[in-house]
């Protein structure tokens, strides 16, 4: 998020406004995880806006009456960018990996963040349980939801290391550690930049990581207001789209860009948490009631 | 100086003793008391039979066991170790030597962070060892193994430094005398040497055993953390305060509070009996 921010949305923006306004903008950004980051706000950390990767986030920020505003009536629903989740693979693919389903296999290692800790974990999770649900619904209505738990299953097995983080995770793996490393496909193509030697292998079906943006209203003074709105609204414009896209993110609001963007693999099932009626839902019911209670405890 | 000779006694009391042990006993309040009490606090607050519930879950009994077993062997290891490199750098004077006692003792000083990466570039598939044995189907990080050469690396110095001032300080006379009446060297050091070392070597050990349970950065790099599989005590407790489950986590946290309390009441109780010669 940082390049994507400070390389092209915040210099661009301060230019319109300093040509429309006559101000010059200064923009103070901190960049963490998602959950460090509304915990440091949550605290009293001065911010305006926050970009965050994961929606339980923006819900804790709710609650304690940091975000008053319906975030969902931004554009494309508050969500300001989104990335799938992919395999990480060794160069050559040596293992042969081409889906989740063969995470499965005897003898693969996995690198998997700490889904009790991570965000991206939980993600990672749901991108494996949904896909296997997804796919078995081609064949039976509703989906078969204990062939994508015994997945599930298959797959923790062959975890041999769990870091705190998707972050933590790269690093594990990129020490040499393990066959396979489950991530947002963003975090593939960064490893790629910088000449890891790795490939990207696209699940047939996976989910869509969405990130929400949002105003602290709490803290947006009212002379900042108008700046802070239209930095809102420019975040949801083709200029800002293509910056993130640019940057390996996909668009919310154009598909023609993520279209335009070669590196981005195929995805011919797509999802994206909608899938399991959302976070609300989600949480309790997969992270917890399949992957805690019936994944991790067997 | 003469108020403070005044303060000392008055009317033949000394107010010296209440008024330092009172301050020793609130200095320690916030720093140790109060902490320690606070895991025994939350650990028992939803009572007893919850505590014994949290206590009793699968994860948290193989945590301990995993813990249990990984610092038994790392002790293990480490005491022979102490004992042979005691013995070697007390005995004899070599070139190096100072440098090898100093490098002995470094890991009090790293961080046991630092020690698990550490351990993770060499045993890994890129490192200097792990590129000798993966291409073989051997590896050791994220396995019990790897924790217990995490418990070698970070409790290395401990057996070696109580073990070690014994040697210096032990008469000679002896062993001496053991070799005069036509001992061999292996007789003399398991016959005469060693009982003298006694001592040194329980102690040693508890003190490796006792830091080895709870240790905790340099287990979470190179363990793996899964529950069940490779994740020991600390990691537990750790996993089980990040799901908010702090009674679960406190709950074993008392569990090695009480036993590192066993630990150095019998150092400090035995001692009679460890200091025997």
């Amino acid at each position: 998020m940082k390049e994507s921010l400070e390389k092209a949305i915040f210099p661009a923006f301060a230019a319109k406004w300093k040509q429309q306004h006559g101000q010059v903008l200064m923009f103070q950004s901190s960049f963490a995880g998602s959950e460090t980051v509304t915990n440091q706000i949550l605290r009293g950390a001065p911010a305006d806006i926050a970009i965050l990767s994961i929606e339980r986030d923006v819900q804790r920020l709710q609650k304690d009456g940091f975000v008053t505003a319906d975030w969902h009536a931004l554009p494309a629903h508050g969500i300001v960018n989104k990335t799938p989740f992919v395999i990480i693979v060794r160069q050559g693919n040596p293992k042969g990996i081409r889906d989740f389903s063969d995470l499965a296999k005897p003898g693969i290692k996995l690198i998997h963040p700490d889904p009790i800790s991570s965000g991206g974990a939980q993600w990672s999770i749901l991108a494996i349980y949904g896909s296997e649900l997804k796919k078995s619904e081609t064949e039976q209505d509703g989906g078969d939801k204990v062939r994508a738990l015994q997945m599930l299953r298959a797959i923790w097995k062959n975890v041999i290391s769990t870091p705190g983080s998707a972050r933590e995770a790269r690093t594990t793996f990129e020490l040499g550690n393990g066959d396979a490393l489950i991530t947002y496909e963003l975090e593939g193509l960064l490893m790629k930049e910088a000449k890891a030697p790795i490939e990207i292998v696209t699940p047939q079906a996976t989910i869509f990581s969405e990130h929400p943006a949002v105003v602290i209203d709490k803290s947006v003074t009212a002379a900042k207001r108008p700046i802070v709105d239209a930095f809102m609204q420019y975040l949801w414009s083709d200029e800002a789209q293509q910056a993130f896209v640019q940057f390996h993110f996909y668009s919310t609001t154009n598909d023609a860009f993520n279209q335009a963007n070669a590196a981005f693999g195929h995805i011919e099932m797509p999802f994206t948490i909608d899938y399991f009626h959302g976070w609300d839902k989600a949480y309790p019911e997969v992270i917890e009631g399949i992957f805690r209670d019936q994944v991790q405890r067997k | 100086m003469s108020t403070v000779a005044a303060m000392r006694h008055v009317r033949g009391f000394d107010v010296a003793r209440p008024l330092s042990i009172g301050t020793l006993v609130f200095l320690m309040l916030p720093l140790v008391f109060l902490p320690l009490a606070s895991i025994f606090i939350f650990g028992t607050s939803n009572g007893l039979d919850k505590f014994w519930a949290a206590l009793m879950q699968p994860e948290a009994i193989f945590a301990l066991k995993l813990s249990m077993a990984t610092s038994f062997w790392a002790t293990v290891f480490n005491v022979i170790f102490g004992l042979f490199a005691a013995y070697v750098l007390s005995r004899y004077n070599f070139w190096g030597r100072n440098a090898l006692i100093v490098t002995i003792s470094l890991p009090t000083a790293i961080p046991t962070a630092v020690a698990g990466f550490a351990l993770l570039l060499l045993w890994g598939p890129y490192g200097t060892l792990g590129r000798l044995f993966t291409p073989h189907g051997f590896q050791i990080m994220f396995t019990a193994g790897a924790i217990i050469l995490a418990n070698i690396f970070v409790t290395f110095p401990l057996a070696f430094g109580v073990i070690k001032p014994v040697f210096d300080t032990m008469s000679r006379s002896l062993e001496e005398a053991s070799a005069t009446i036509g001992a061999t060297r292996w007789q003399t050091f398991w016959h005469v040497t060693l009982p003298s070392l006694r001592g040194a070597i329980v102690s040693g050990a508890l003190l490796t055993f006792a830091r080895a349970v709870g240790e905790f950065g340099s287990t979470i790099l190179v363990s793996g953390n899964l529950a069940g599989r490779t994740q020991t005590a600390p990691l537990y407790i750790f996993a089980k305060f990040n799901e908010g489950q702090i009674e679960a986590a406190n709950a074993i946290a008392i569990v090695l509070a009480l036993f590192s309390f066993l630990i150095f009441s019998v150092l400090f109780f035995a001692r009679d009996w460890l200091d025997v010669d």
